[in-house]
C-alpha cells in the first residue's frame, strides 16, 4: 500500500514538475502570444488589448497562480454560458480557454482524445503483432534467408521518415489502388477504422521494425537457455517451444518499451496526423506550438506527461501479470 | 524438428507490390486529364461544390475572424455594406446608395429593401449599429478595431466609457450614417472588410465565444457546419437578396489539407477547384495543354523584400542600403518559383497601384550598386575582393518560407559588392518578436499583405515613423522620413484621386531613393478547376470568391466519394485484379 501511495505521489510531482517547466519556458519566451494572435498587420494598439483580454500583461507568477488555481474546482460555475471547465461528478478541471480557438481547452482536448487513442491503439497492435511475429520468426530461421530479409527490412522500417512511409503507403493504397480514404477522420466507428488503417500503418510499421529487431535479438538469447534446451528434449512441438517458451520471456523488454512508447503514440503522430488530416492531439499540439497557443500547449502537456506517467505505472503492474517472480516480491 | 514452411509466393507477391508502388511513384511526372468535358452552360442551381485549405479556419465570428482562410468562409455567410465588383472598384452591396458629405466627414447608407439575414429576420439600419457596435467593443477580441479609430465616439466606446458609438447613427429604418472626426479615404475600403458585416441579432450586443459555430448574417450562403480541422459545410440562403443567386447548393470546405493530399483530391473529383498547389504540380499543370484554360494566376495583393534597419550599421548609411537596393537582382530571384514569384522594385503591387506609378521603382544595377557602396566609405574591389563591410550582417528569416531561399539568393548577390550575409532562421512567432524590437535585427525577409486594396495600406502602417516603437515596431527597418510621414497623412484625408496619386508616386520615390526595404517581388498563386465549374475566375481583391460560380452536373462524372469502398468497388476490383496475378 505504501508503495502504491509513493507511486502516486511522484507520479503527481512528475506531471506537475512537467507541466511547470513548460508554463515557464513558455512564458519566458521572447515571443508575444497576442501578436501572433492578432497577426502581422494588427497595429500595435490593437495587440496591446489582445494582451490585456488575455491576461498576458500580468506577471508571470499571478498567470501560473491563475493557471494552477483555477485547474481543480469544487464549486458550481458562476456563469454556466462562459464556463470553460469539463465536470466530472462535482469536480471541475479547467485549462482555460484557447488563445486562438477561443474553445474551451477540455473541449478541444476532449475531442482530440478519441482519434488520438484510436490511431494509437491500432499503431500499437500493429507494431507488437508484427514485430512479435517477425521477431519470432527471424529468430526461428537464425542466419536463413527470412531472417536476413527480415533483418534487412527492419533497418529499412527503422531508417525511413515517418513522413516517406506516409506518403507511399496514402500514395499507393489511397490514391492509386483507391483501398483507403487519402486522408479523414470519418463519421462512423466503420470509417474510422477504415480511415485509420493507412496513419496506422504508417505509424506502426516504424515501431514494428524496433519491436522486430528487439524480439528477435532477445529471443536469440531465450533459446539458448536450458530449459529451452529442456522443452526441446521433452519432444515438446515447436510453436510450443518458440511462443510458451521463449516468446513469453522475450516479451518482458517489450512491455517496458510499449510502456513507455505510450505516451510517444499519444503525442508523437504529429507527422501522421498531419499527413492523414487525423484531428488528433498530435495535430492539435503542432498547431498549438506554431501558433503560441499557451492554454492549449499547457493542456496537452498535462495530458501527456499524465499519460506517460499513468503507461508506466501500468508497465510495473504488467510485470507481476508476466513474471511470477515479480509478483512474489 | 519440425520447420516453419517458407511462403516464396508471400514474398514475391511483396516485392511486386513494392516495385510496383516504387515505379508509380517514379513514372508520376504528368497530371490526371480533367474530368468531364467543358460545355458552356447557362447558370444553373444545383450541386456540391468542394475546395480545401491548407490552414485552418480559425474563426467564423465577424467580429474576429480576419486570417485568409476566415474570410473566403466570411465571404459566404456574411455580405457587406460596400464589397468589390469584379474589377476591383468599391461598389455598394447591403447599401443601395451610399452618400458622402462634401467635407468627407459623413457617409450615409442606405440599405436595400428585402434583404433578409439566415435567420429570416429582415435587414434593417440598426441592424447595422448593433453589428458594428459589437465588432468594437471593448470586451470583443478584434483584430483590428483601430481601422475604424475616426469613427466619431471611438475611442470612448472601444476604451468602455461609453455606452454607444455615437458616431453611428440610426436615421431612419433603412439609413444608418457613419460621422468620421477627420476625412479618411481610407473609410469605404475598411468598410467593405467581412469585420465590418451585420449579424443576425443572435449574436448578441457583445461577443460570445459561440457564435463563431453558428454564424450567422446576411450572405448568400448559411452555415451549416464548422469543425476546426476538419470541415467547413455552408448551404444555399433561400432568401438572399439577389434573386436566383447563389446557384451551388451547398460548399464544403476542407480544412488543414496537406497540397499533395488537395492534388490526388483533385484529380478523382473529391475537389472541384484547388488554389494551393505545390510548385512541382502547378509547374506540371500549366504545362499541360489539356488544362489551357482551366486556371489563372491570381492577382497579388502583397509585397515582399528586405528590410534594412536604419538605425543599425552599416544600414544607417543610405549608400549601404541603396546599394543593396541595386544589388539585389530580381530577375533572378523570380527564377527560383517561376510565375509564383513577380518581380517588382514597387511597394504597390500592380493591382492596386495607381497609373501615376507605375513606372517608378527599384531596379537592378551592380554598377550602381558598387558605386553607391564607395559613396558609403565601403568601396569594394570586385577584382581582389577586397574592401566592402568588415562584418557579418545577420540576415532573419522564417524557416522554411520563401524568405529562406530570397535569403540565400541574396547572400551571393551582396557578396558581389562587399556585403557578407548570415542568415539566420527562426519561427515566425520568434521572427514577430525580433524584427518588431528596437535595434535588434539589422536585416531580414519582409512582406506585407494589403488589409484592404488601397496604397496607403503599403506604407502607413510599416513605413511611417508612427509605426516605430521600442517593442513590436511594424516598422522593421526604423526608417523615419518626415516628408513622407506628411504626404501620407495628406493622402489619407484627400479624396482627389489625381493628387492621391500623385503623393503615391512621391511615397514610391522616397522608398526607391531611400531605401529602407529593398523592394523585391510580389508572390501569387496559380488556381485551377475542373470543366464543369463555371462562373469562377480569380478576383482582383476578394480571394477564392466562388459565391456565384454554378455547376455542370451533367459533365461532372460520379463523384469518386471520401469512403471508396461504399461507392468506388467497380475500381477497387479493377485495381486488385491488375496487382493480383
Amino acid at each position: 500500500m505504501s508503495w502504491l501511495l509513493r507511486r502516486l505521489a511522484v507520479s503527481a510531482f512528475t506531471v506537475w514538475a512537467v507541466v511547470t517547466a513548460t508554463f515557464v519556458v513558455f512564458n519566458v519566451l521572447p515571443e508575444d502570444p497576442a501578436r501572433v494572435i492578432a497577426g502581422p498587420q494588427a497595429r500595435p494598439a490593437d495587440v496591446a488589448r489582445i494582451r490585456e483580454q488575455l491576461g498576458l500583461d500580468r506577471p508571470l507568477h499571478v498567470r501560473y497562480g491563475r493557471f494552477f488555481g483555477g485547474l481543480i474546482s469544487l464549486r458550481p460555475p458562476a456563469d454556466p454560458a462562459t464556463d470553460s471547465a469539463v465536470r466530472i461528478g462535482g469536480v471541475g478541471l479547467d485549462l482555460g480557454v484557447s488563445y486562438l480557438r477561443r474553445r474551451p481547452v477540455t473541449e478541444l482536448l476532449g475531442k482530440a482524445l478519441p482519434p488520438t487513442l484510436l490511431l494509437g491503439v491500432l499503431a500499437l497492435i500493429v507494431q507488437v503483432v508484427v514485430g512479435g511475429v517477425a521477431g519470432c520468426l527471424a529468430a526461428a530461421r537464425r542466419n536463413g534467408l527470412l531472417d536476413w530479409g527480415t533483418v534487412a527490412l527492419t533497418l529499412i522500417g527503422i531508417s525511413a521518415p515517418t513522413f516517406l512511409t506516409g506518403l507511399l503507403l496514402q500514395h499507393f493504397f489511397a490514391r492509386t489502388l483507391g483501398w483507403f480514404p487519402l486522408d479523414g477522420y470519418g463519421a462512423t466507428w466503420g470509417e474510422r477504422l477504415h480511415a485509420a488503417a493507412l496513419p496506422a500503418a504508417t505509424l506502426g510499421l516504424f515501431g514494428a521494425a524496433y519491436y522486430t529487431r528487439l524480439v528477435r535479438d532477445e529471443m536469440l538469447v531465450l533459446l539458448r537457455q536450458d530449459w529451452v534446451r529442456t522443452a526441446w528434449a521433452k519432444g515438446l512441438p515447436r510453436w510450443r517451444v518458440l511462443v510458451r517458451h521463449a516468446l513469453r520471456n522475450a516479451l518482458m523488454p517489450l512491455v517496458t518499451v510499449v510502456g513507455l512508447e505510450l505516451g510517444g503514440l499519444v503525442g508523437g503522430a504529429i507527422v501522421t496526423e498531419k499527413i492523414f488530416r487525423w484531428p488528433g492531439i498530435g495535430s492539435l499540439s503542432v498547431d498549438a506550438i506554431v501558433e503560441r497557443d499557451g492554454p492549449v500547449v499547457f493542456g496537452v502537456v498535462l495530458l501527456l506527461a499524465s499519460t506517460v506517467v499513468a503507461a508506466n505505472f501500468l508497465v510495473d503492474l504488467a510485470y507481476a501479470v508476466l513474471d511470477p517472480r515479480v509478483r512474489r516480491r | 524438428m519440425r520447420s516453419i514452411p517458407r511462403r516464396p509466393e508471400a514474398t514475391r507477391l511483396g516485392v511486386a507490390i513494392l516495385g510496383v508502388a516504387l515505379a508509380t511513384v517514379a513514372c508520376e511526372a504528368d497530371v490526371a486529364a480533367p474530368l468531364g468535358p467543358r460545355r458552356e452552360v447557362p447558370p444553373t442551381q444545383g450541386g456540391v461544390l468542394r475546395s480545401a485549405f491548407f490552414t485552418d479556419v480559425r474563426s467564423l465570428d465577424a467580429a474576429t475572424a480576419f486570417d485568409t482562410a476566415s474570410a473566403v468562409i466570411e465571404g459566404l455567410i456574411y455580405d457587406q455594406l460596400v464589397t468589390y465588383d469584379r474589377h476591383g472598384k468599391l461598389s455598394p452591396q447591403l447599401a443601395e446608395s451610399i452618400e458622402v458629405s462634401p467635407d468627407g466627414l459623413r457617409y450615409t447608407f442606405t440599405l436595400r429593401r428585402g434583404v433578409l439575414f439566415h435567420d429570416g429576420a429582415p435587414l434593417g439600419a440598426d441592424d447595422v449599429k448593433r453589428s458594428v457596435e459589437r465588432t468594437l467593443h471593448p470586451d470583443t477580441p478584434c483584430p483590428v478595431p483601430s481601422y475604424y479609430e475616426r469613427i466619431v465616439g471611438w475611442g470612448e466606446y472601444h476604451e468602455g466609457r461609453a455606452p454607444e458609438l455615437t458616431g453611428v447613427r440610426v436615421e431612419s429604418e433603412h439609413v444608418v450614417s457613419f460621422q468620421l472626426a477627420q476625412p479618411d479615404a481610407t473609410f469605404l475600403h475598411v468598410m467593405a472588410l467581412p469585420i465590418m458585416a451585420p449579424v443576425c441579432e443572435s449574436a448578441g450586443r457583445t461577443w460570445t465565444r459561440e457564435f463563431s459555430r453558428r454564424a450567422c448574417g446576411a450572405g448568400p450562403y448559411r452555415l451549416v457546419r464548422f469543425e476546426h480541422g476538419d470541415a467547413v459545410e455552408v448551404e444555399r440562403h433561400d432568401g438572399y437578396w439577389q434573386s436566383g443567386k447563389p446557384y451551388v447548393d451547398r460548399i464544403v470546405w476542407y480544412l488543414a489539407m496537406q497540397p499533395f493530399t488537395q492534388r490526388f483530391k483533385f484529380e478523382r473529383g473529391d475537389l472541384d477547384y484547388i488554389r494551393e498547389l505545390g510548385e512541382a504540380d502547378s509547374l506540371l499543370y500549366r504545362r499541360s495543354a489539356a488544362w489551357q484554360g482551366l486556371g489563372e494566376w491570381e492577382q497579388p495583393l502583397s509585397t515582399f523584400g528586405v528590410f534594412m534597419n536604419a538605425e543599425l550599421r552599416p544600414f544607417d548609411n543610405r549608400h549601404v542600403r541603396r546599394a543593396v537596393a541595386f544589388a539585389l537582382d530580381r530577375d533572378q530571384l523570380a527564377q527560383v518559383r517561376p510565375g509564383h514569384v513577380a518581380p517588382t522594385g514597387r511597394m504597390t503591387p500592380d493591382a492596386i497601384a495607381p497609373e501615376a506609378v507605375r513606372d517608378v521603382g527599384q531596379r537592378h544595377d551592380l554598377d550602381r550598386a558598387l558605386e553607391e557602396m564607395r559613396l558609403a566609405g565601403l568601396a569594394w574591389d570586385p577584382a581582389t575582393r577586397t574592401g566592402g563591410w568588415p562584418e557579418e550582417i545577420e540576415y532573419l528569416a522564417i524557416l522554411d518560407s520563401f524568405g529562406q531561399q530570397a535569403g540565400e539568393l541574396l547572400q551571393q548577390q551582396l557578396a558581389r559588392i562587399g556585403l557578407r550575409v548570415r542568415i539566420q532562421l527562426v519561427g515566425f512567432p520568434t521572427y514577430l518578436a525580433r524584427t518588431g524590437r528596437r535595434r535588434t535585427v539589422p536585416m531580414g525577409s519582409v512582406g506585407w499583405n494589403a488589409d484592404y486594396p488601397e496604397p496607403s495600406t503599403f506604407f502607413e502602417p510599416i513605413l511611417t515613423s508612427r509605426a516605430i516603437q521600442d517593442e513590436e515596431s511594424q516598422n522593421a527597418s526604423f526608417f523615419s522620413n518626415a516628408e513622407l510621414d506628411a504626404l501620407l497623412a495628406r493622402a489619407r484625408v484627400t479624396t482627389d484621386e489625381a493628387e492621391r496619386g500623385r503623393l503615391y508616386r512621391r511615397a514610391e520615390e522616397i522608398v526607391r531613393d531611400e531605401a529602407p526595404w529593398a523592394v523585391a517581388y510580389s508572390y501569387r498563386y496559380f488556381e485551377l478547376w475542373q470543366p464543369y465549374l463555371h462562373g469562377y475566375r480569380p478576383h482582383p481583391v476578394l480571394q477564392q470568391d466562388v459565391r456565384f460560380a454554378w455547376l455542370d452536373r451533367g459533365a461532372r462524372p460520379a463523384r469518386a466519394g471520401l469512403f471508396p469502398w461504399r461507392r468506388r468497388s467497380g475500381r477497387t476490383t479493377l485495381a486488385l485484379a491488375t496487382v493480383l496475378p
